[in-house]
C-alpha cells in the first residue's frame, strides 16, 4: 500500500509538471484564430455546388480578387443535403458566413427567422427588371426582398430519342398517350420500361398540378386532398400496378441513382429530371451522342401541363461585417456574361433575361430546351413552411405508392399535418 | 514534493466539467424544455436587419425585432406523444429492432466465441477476419448494405432473379425494411459481441472441464453446466451494453433506409422531430421518454447482475 502511494505520488508530480504546458496550449487553442487581415476583408462564402461547378465558381472568384486586391473570398462546400441545417445552426450563433447559396425554399424560412439580411436597398425595381419571375418571387417574403436568384430549374421529361425512332413513336404530349406510348415501349422479358418517378414528392408535382390538385394556394387554402390531387395520385400509382410502364419494385432509399443509372443505359426511355442532372445523363453510353437526348414538357393531364420552378438563391447574413462587400461579390457573379458562363459550363439554367440573349446560350439546345419547360413551369408555395410542407408529405405519399394507405387516406394525412404546421398563417377554423 | 488533499480532485476537475457541459446541462435542460412549447420559430427573439441608405451615402439599419414567445405548457408534450398512433408504431418498432439484433447479436457471437477458442488451424487468422465488420467504418458497411438491397441493380434481387423469383423492393417495403437494417446491423454488431464472449470463455479455468470429463459429462452437459453459467456474468453486461447501444443506434438507420417510417426507431424519430421539423419541445419529450425506458431497463438488469456476481 505504502509503496502504491508513493508511485502515486511520484505520477501526480509528473502529471502536474506537463499539466501546465498541457493545458496552456489548451487555453491557446481556445482562443480561435485571430487572423491578421493585413488590411484586407475576408467574405466568408458557403456553397452546395458540385465539383464542376465549384471549379467554374472559383475561376470567377480569382478573377474577382484580382480586381479587387483587398477582398480574399473563403470559399467552403458544404454537401446539399447537411447544408440547411448547418446553416441554421451557425446562424443562430450569429456566426453564419457571409454570403450562402441557399435552396429557394429555404430563403424564406431563414428570412423568417432573422438569419438574413433584406436586400431591398440595392434590389431596386431596375435592378429586378431583368430577372425572370418565378425564380424572383421565391425570394420576395414578408415585404421585403432576401435574396438573388443565381440559378433556376424545373422538372421536364428526359427521353432517349434513339429508343423512340426505332419504335418509331412520338413523344407522348398528354397522360393518356403515356400510357399508350408506355405500354409499347415496355418489355419487361427485356428488362426495357417505358418510364420511371421517383418516389420523393417534389416529382408527384408536375403530375399534382396538372391533373387539378395542388399544395396549397396562396390565399393558404389546402388543396392536397381535393379530387384533382386524388386522381394524380390514383394515375402515379397505375402506371406502376396497372399499365406496368414502370419496375414493379421500389427503392425510394436509391431511386434518384436508380433512375439516372437506368436512363443512361437505357433501360428507362423516358424519365423526370432537372437541368442540373444533364451532366451525369450525357456521361452515359445511351448518351455518347449528346443529341440523343430529347428535353420537353411532361406530358400534361386535363389541366395542362405543369412543373415546379426550383433553385438557388445568394443570400447575405444578417451578422455580416461585410454588406456592401459581399453584395458586390453577389453582383459581380450574377452579371449576365458571368450567370451565361456559369449555365455553359454547367447546363444550369440563368435566371437573367439578358442571359438568354447571349449567342452561346441560345446556341445552347440543353437551355434551350429547358427555357421551353421553364417558361410553363410555375412557383411552389413562398412560404417559411415551404420545406417543411414536403417533409410531412413525404411519408404518406410514399405509403400510398406501395398501397399501404389509400390515396384519399394519405392524402387526408397530409392535409391534416399542413394544418397543423400552417396554423399561424390559416388560423384555426 | 508532497500532495495535497484536493490534487486527485483537481485533476478530475477537467473531466467533470466537460461532463457537467457536455451531459448534464444539455440533460436538465431538455428535461426542462420538454415541459415547454419551444420550437425553432419562437426559442429566440428575432431581429430582422432592413439596411437603407441615407442620403450621403451611409448604410444604416431598420431594425424589427420579434420577442420569444415560448411558454411553460405542463404536461402538454407528454399528452401530444402518449396519443399519437405514429409514437406507439415507433415504440413497437425499436423493441423488435433491439430484440432482434441483441439476440442475434449475441448468439451469433457465442457461436462464433465457441469455434474460435477451440484450437484450430489458421485460428488467428479467422479472429482477424471475424473482426472486419467492425473494424471497418459504419458507413462504408452500411452503403455496401444498401448497394446490396438496391431494388433494381442489388445484389439479393439479382440472386432472386437467377432463381426465377419475384424481386422485393427491400429497402421501402414496410416488412423487409426493418428486415434489411436489422441484418446490416447484426453484421456490424456481432464482433463485438464475440470478442467479449471469447474473453468470458477465457477466463474459464480449464481445471473445470477436466474435472467434468472425468466425471464422465458429455461435451452438450459441460457447455450447460459449466460454460453458461460461468459466462453470465460477461453475457448479462455485454448485453445489457448491447441492448443500450442498439436502442440508441442512429447512423445504420439513417444510412441504410435514410427515413422510411418503418424502420425509425425511438432514436431517429427525435432526431427527425427537433433537427427536420424544428419541434424542440416535443422531441425533448422523446428523449425524456427514451431515458426512463432505459433507466427502468438499466436498473432492472443490473438487479439480475448484482445476483449472478457471487458465482465465482
Amino acid at each position: 500500500m505504502k509503496k502504491l502511494k508513493k508511485k502515486l505520488k511520484i505520477n501526480f508530480s509528473n502529471l502536474k509538471k506537463i499539466s501546465i504546458p498541457l493545458l496552456s496550449v489548451l487555453i491557446f487553442s481556445c482562443t480561435g484564430d485571430s487572423k491578421l487581415d493585413n488590411g484586407k476583408k475576408t467574405i466568408t462564402f458557403w456553397h452546395t455546388h458540385n465539383n464542376v461547378e465549384t471549379d467554374t465558381l472559383k475561376e470567377m472568384i480569382s478573377e474577382y480578387e484580382k480586381k479587387n486586391p483587398n477582398i480574399i473570398v473563403s470559399l467552403q462546400a458544404v454537401p446539399f443535403s447537411d447544408a440547411e441545417n448547418k446553416y441554421k445552426t451557425v446562424a443562430q450563433a450569429k456566426d453564419a458566413p457571409d454570403i450562402f447559396r441557399a435552396e429557394i425554399s429555404w430563403t424564406a424560412e431563414f428570412a423568417s427567422l432573422g438569419y438574413l439580411m433584406a436586400l431591398d436597398m440595392y434590389m431596386t425595381e431596375d435592378y429586378r427588371k431583368d430577372f425572370l419571375k418565378a425564380p424572383l418571387k421565391y425570394n420576395y417574403y414578408d415585404n421585403h426582398y432576401w435574396g438573388v436568384p443565381q440559378v433556376t430549374d424545373c422538372l421536364a421529361l428526359l427521353y432517349n430519342k434513339k429508343i423512340f425512332s426505332s419504335a418509331n413513336l412520338q413523344v407522348p404530349k398528354t397522360s393518356d398517350e403515356l400510357i399508350d406510348t408506355g405500354k409499347k415501349l415496355t418489355d419487361e422479358s427485356k428488362n426495357k420500361y417505358a418510364f420511371f418517378y421517383r418516389g420523393d414528392p417534389y416529382w408527384f408535382l408536375p403530375f399534382l398540378w396538372s391533373f387539378g390538385g395542388g399544395m396549397v394556394s396562396d390565399d393558404m387554402k389546402i388543396l392536397i386532398n381535393n379530387q384533382g390531387s386524388i386522381d394524380a395520385l390514383n394515375f402515379m400509382i397505375d402506371l406502376r400496378k396497372k399499365y406496368k410502364i414502370m419496375p414493379e419494385t421500389v427503392d425510394f432509399a436509391n431511386d434518384y441513382d436508380n433512375q439516372q443509372t437506368g436512363f443512361k443505359s437505357g433501360k428507362y426511355a423516358m424519365i423526370v429530371n432537372g437541368p442540373w442532372s444533364t451532366a451525369d445523363v450525357l456521361s452515359g453510353d445511351e448518351f455518347k451522342d449528346p443529341n440523343n437526348l430529347g428535353i420537353t414538357r411532361i406530358p400534361a393531364g386535363k389541366s395542362g401541363f405543369a412543373s415546379p420552378v426550383g433553385g438557388h438563391n445568394y443570400v447575405i447574413a444578417s451578422n455580416t461585417k461585410y454588406l456592401q462587400e459581399s453584395w458586390d461579390l453577389i453582383n459581380y457573379l450574377s452579371k449576365p456574361e458571368n450567370q451565361a458562363k456559369f449555365a455553359l459550363k454547367n447546363n444550369l439554367l440563368p435566371t437573367r433575361i439578358s442571359s438568354y440573349e447571349i449567342p452561346s446560350v441560345k446556341n445552347n439546345h440543353l437551355i434551350t430546351d429547358f427555357k421551353f419547360v421553364l417558361e410553363a413551369a410555375t412557383n411552389r408555395p413562398v412560404l417559411p413552411e415551404g420545406g417543411a410542407l414536403f417533409v410531412d408529405m413525404k411519408q404518406p405519399y410514399q405509403s400510398a405508392l406501395i398501397q399501404e394507405k389509400t390515396p384519399k387516406d394519405s392524402l387526408d394525412e397530409i392535409a391534416v399535418a399542413w394544418k397543423k404546421l400552417l396554423i399561424d398563417r390559416i388560423g384555426k377554423d | 514534493m508532497k500532495t495535497k488533499w484536493f490534487t486527485p480532485y483537481l485533476f478530475i476537475l477537467p473531466s467533470i466539467t466537460a461532463m457537467v457541459i457536455l451531459v448534464y446541462v444539455p440533460l436538465f435542460m431538455g428535461v426542462g424544455y420538454s415541459f415547454t412549447n419551444i420550437s425553432q420559430k419562437n426559442s429566440n427573439k428575432i431581429e430582422y436587419k432592413i439596411p437603407y441608405k441615407e442620403t450621403n451615402g451611409e448604410i444604416k439599419f431598420k431594425i424589427e425585432e420579434k420577442p420569444s414567445t415560448f411558454a411553460f405548457v405542463g404536461l402538454d408534450n407528454y399528452k401530444t406523444t402518449l396519443t399519437t398512433p405514429t409514437f406507439w408504431q415507433v415504440l413497437g418498432q425499436t423493441f423488435v429492432w433491439t430484440f432482434f439484433n441483441v439476440i442475434f447479436h449475441f448468439s451469433i457471437g457465442l457461436g462464433l466465441a465457441l469455434l474460435i477458442n477451440k484450437p484450430l488451424f489458421g485460428r488467428d487468422a479467422y479472429r482477424m477476419m471475424l473482426m472486419i465488420p467492425w473494424a471497418v467504418p459504419t458507413y462504408i458497411s452500411a452503403f455496401s448494405w444498401r448497394w446490396m438491397f438496391n431494388a433494381d441493380y442489388g445484389l439479393f434481387n439479382e440472386i432472386l432473379k437467377l432463381v426465377h423469383l419475384p424481386a422485393i423492393s427491400w429497402l421501402s417495403d414496410p416488412t423487409w425494411a426493418m428486415f434489411a437494417v436489422v441484418v446490416t446491423n447484426i453484421w456490424l454488431g456481432f464482433p463485438f459481441m464475440m470478442v467479449t464472449l471469447l474473453g468470458g470463455l477465457q477466463n474459464i479455468p480449464i481445471e473445470l472441464y477436466e474435472a467434468a470429463t472425468v466425471d464422465g459429462a458429455s461435451k452438450l452437459q459441460q457447455f450447460r453446466n459449466v460454460t453458461l453459467p460461468l459466462l453470465t456474468p460477461v453475457s448479462l453486461t455485454s448485453t445489457l451494453l448491447g441492448a443500450i447501444w442498439t436502442f440508441n443506434m442512429f447512423n445504420i438507420i439513417y444510412l441504410v433506409t435514410q427515413d422510411n417510417p418503418h424502420t425509425d426507431i425511438l432514436a431517429t424519430f427525435s432526431f427527425k422531430a427537433f433537427f427536420v421539423r424544428g419541434e424542440y419541445a416535443q422531441a425533448s419529450s422523446y428523449s425524456v421518454i427514451i431515458l426512463l425506458i432505459l433507466s427502468v431497463f438499466s436498473i432492472f438488469y443490473l438487479r439480475v447482475l448484482k445476483k449472478t456476481e457471487n458465482l465465482y
